[in-house]
């Protein structure tokens, strides 16, 4: 069963959303404060990460980055609605994505899946590119020999990329391949991503060499 | 005015030489004693005024001088000239003491009503026109405050509405989540079950209006921002209606026609509208899309909506983007949250654009918007509030 780290600081909201996905078939742990969310990630497995954005204390943001100093688990942030959520802020501290509350269940569910469908391996013997070395069925990725540590989600775009060598992708493209948003998903979360993996995996030369901007009309993986 | 002037003093100046001219003739010499000698000595001029206009008479006697006709003829010119001149002199002297502060005034009231509230004049004296102007400053400092004043209440209210909107979200946030969980239950049945369910689409119109509102308090606290990207037009119009389940809504775009547009504002205009239509209006709903030349850019999107229902009556037809309008006031309620065209005309016009409401000539209704296809000028916030006609 998959267990969901759900941190929401009030207590109806927490109690809801509890309720919607225990009987989604989640095992939910709660906790209240990020504090206690850092505390309780060490002890059991956790699958999933359900953040709020506003907590008192140490806030959505600073938590996520805690977060990912040790662990690559799926990270979704809880974002209400008319806050102006930071995409880019967002997925620089780590999340692999963002969902606005109120929130239909069915909405939180459908993100966790794509969320966790990203960790999928498959069974491809290691691709070289260049000083890249992409392992899909360990789901790791070296540069240099030296394995760099990605988000689900960065890593899910890397894989896409990289699966279709030269192929343009266009945001809205990626945006439904790597976040399985509909057609009206934010497409800055796929500038802000490829932002954060080029800075993981570009040298940091001019040119960016794995992941390359096709003006007007998307990404593409090389030609490296 | 001035000329209005010039004449009357022309006037009395001739009134007055008549006077004079009849009292000298008439009554003065029948009473040589009463004139004191310096007014005679006025009266026949100076001592020295025959000896220059009057001439030798030819032919008469060394005693016959007269004043030549020419000489009269001059005498006259220059009199009526040096006159005039005077006249004119004065009267313009007296006018600009007037006139200088009058179209001061003027120029003042005149930049007021352009909106500029914190116009003064600058009195200058105590007479009646100082007085004037003291009112008129006081005028306009009343009139600053009272306009401040509602500003700052519509400001209020505004900054209310959103407030409200934002604290809404938190319990609505626990309902959404559990909204489904009664309904399901196997253990509630009759009126309990029927009561669960009502809970659960008041839920959702409740998180449909808070949205709304959410979206109308960033228009109206300025703080929305359009986000742009070249779309294309064809594959939104039909994306947007997939998605709502509209499958009998039709949509005739050309194939490759591309905008620079918020997509996610585009789709709720759309949607905005074709829901209207079909809530209010009548089936058939079809979407139109073309381009359209405008000057030397791209040109503009054109985007109508039109249904075949009963069309919009004249009256409602200025009012339909107001908020929370409802032509048709027995139908107390529908589906929306009554905000659907404000939050359709705020999104247009955030990009630039124009949206307009008719009745087509084959019937129904059609709203016709128009947006700049190259993102348009960078419009961010909202048309400032007029300033209320009557306080």
């Amino acid at each position: 069963m998959t267990t969901v780290l759900l941190v929401e600081d009030d207590p109806g909201a927490r109690e809801g959303l509890v309720l919607a996905l225990r009987r989604l078939g989640y095992q939910v742990r709660p906790a209240a404060t990020g504090e206690a969310a850092l505390e309780g990630i060490g002890q059991d497995t956790v699958d999933v990460v359900v953040l709020d954005v506003m907590l008192p204390g140490l806030d959505g943001f600073e938590v996520c980055r805690r977060l990912r100093r040790g662990s690559d688990v799926p990270v979704i942030m809880l974002t209400a609605r008319g806050d102006d959520f930071d995409i880019v802020g967002g997925l620089e501290a780590g999340a692999d994505d963002y969902v606005v509350k109120p929130v239909e269940p069915r909405v939180l569910d459908a993100r966790i899946r794509a969320v966790l469908r990203r960790l999928a391996r498959a069974g491809s013997p290691a691709e070289t590119h260049g000083e890249l070395v992409i392992d899909r069925g360990s789901l790791t990725v070296a540069l240099r020999g030296r394995e760099i540590s990605l988000t689900p989600t960065e890593l899910r775009l890397l894989l896409v990329l990289s699966g279709s060598p030269r192929q343009v992708f266009s945001r809205q493209q990626l945006l439904d391949l790597v976040w399985e948003h509909d057609y009206l998903g934010d497409s800055r979360l796929v500038d802000a991503c490829v932002q954060r993996l080029r800075a993981k995996i570009e040298t940091g030369t001019a040119e960016p060499r794995y992941i390359q901007t096709v003006r007007g009309f998307g990404y593409r993986f090389g030609p490296v | 005015m001035r000329t209005r002037l010039i004449i009357a003093f022309i006037v009395v100046a001739l009134l007055s030489a008549l006077a004079s001219a009849w009292f000298v003739n008439l009554i003065l010499p029948y009473y040589p004693s009463v004139a004191p000698a310096w007014l005679s000595g006025v009266i026949s001029g100076p001592g020295g005024l025959p000896h220059l206009l009057y001439t030798q008479a030819p032919g008469l006697g060394r005693a016959a001088r007269y004043p030549a006709p020419a000489t009269a003829v001059a005498f006259f010119l220059c009199a009526a000239a040096v006159l005039l001149a005077a006249i004119a002199a004065v009267v313009y002297a007296a006018s600009r003491r007037v006139l200088l502060p009058v179209r001061r005034l003027a120029r003042a009231a005149q930049r007021m009503s352009g909106g500029d509230l914190s116009v003064r004049v600058e009195p200058s004296g105590r007479d009646e026109l100082a007085q004037l102007v003291t009112s008129f400053n006081t005028m306009a400092s009343a009139l600053q405050d009272k306009v401040g004043e509602l500003q700052w209440m519509g400001a209020r209210a505004r900054q209310f509405a959103g407030d409200v909107s934002h604290e809404l979200r938190t319990p609505l946030t626990a309902m959404t989540a559990v909204a489904d969980i009664l309904p399901g239950h196997p253990g509630l049945t009759g009126d309990a079950a029927a009561a669960a369910r009502l809970v659960r689409q008041e839920i959702f119109h409740l998180n449909r209006l808070v949205e709304d509102l959410i979206e109308i308090s960033r228009f109206d606290a300025g703080t929305a921002r359009l986000v742009t990207e070249d779309t294309d037009v064809a594959s939104a119009v039909s994306g947007c209606l997939r998605a709502r389940g509209w499958t009998d809504v039709s949509a005739e775009v050309p194939a490759g026609l591309i905008a620079r547009l918020d997509r996610r504002r585009f789709d709720i205009i759309i949607a905005n509208l074709v829901g209207n239509a079909l809530r209010h209006g009548g089936q058939p709903v079809t979407v139109t899309a073309r381009a359209e030349p405008h000057g030397s850019g791209e040109g503009r999107l054109v985007l109508e909506v039109r249904d075949r229902g009963p069309g919009l009556p004249a009256a409602a037809i200025p009012h339909l983007f107001d908020r929370f309008f409802k032509a048709d006031t027995a139908r107390a309620r529908s589906e929306g949250s009554g905000l659907g065209l404000a939050i359709a005309w705020e999104n247009t016009q955030l990009h630039g654009g124009r949206i307009q409401a008719g009745n087509h000539p084959d019937g129904g209704a059609v709203f016709t918007v128009s947006l700049p296809r190259n993102g348009g000028p960078a419009i961010t916030g909202t048309v400032p509030q007029p300033v209320p006609a009557a306080l």
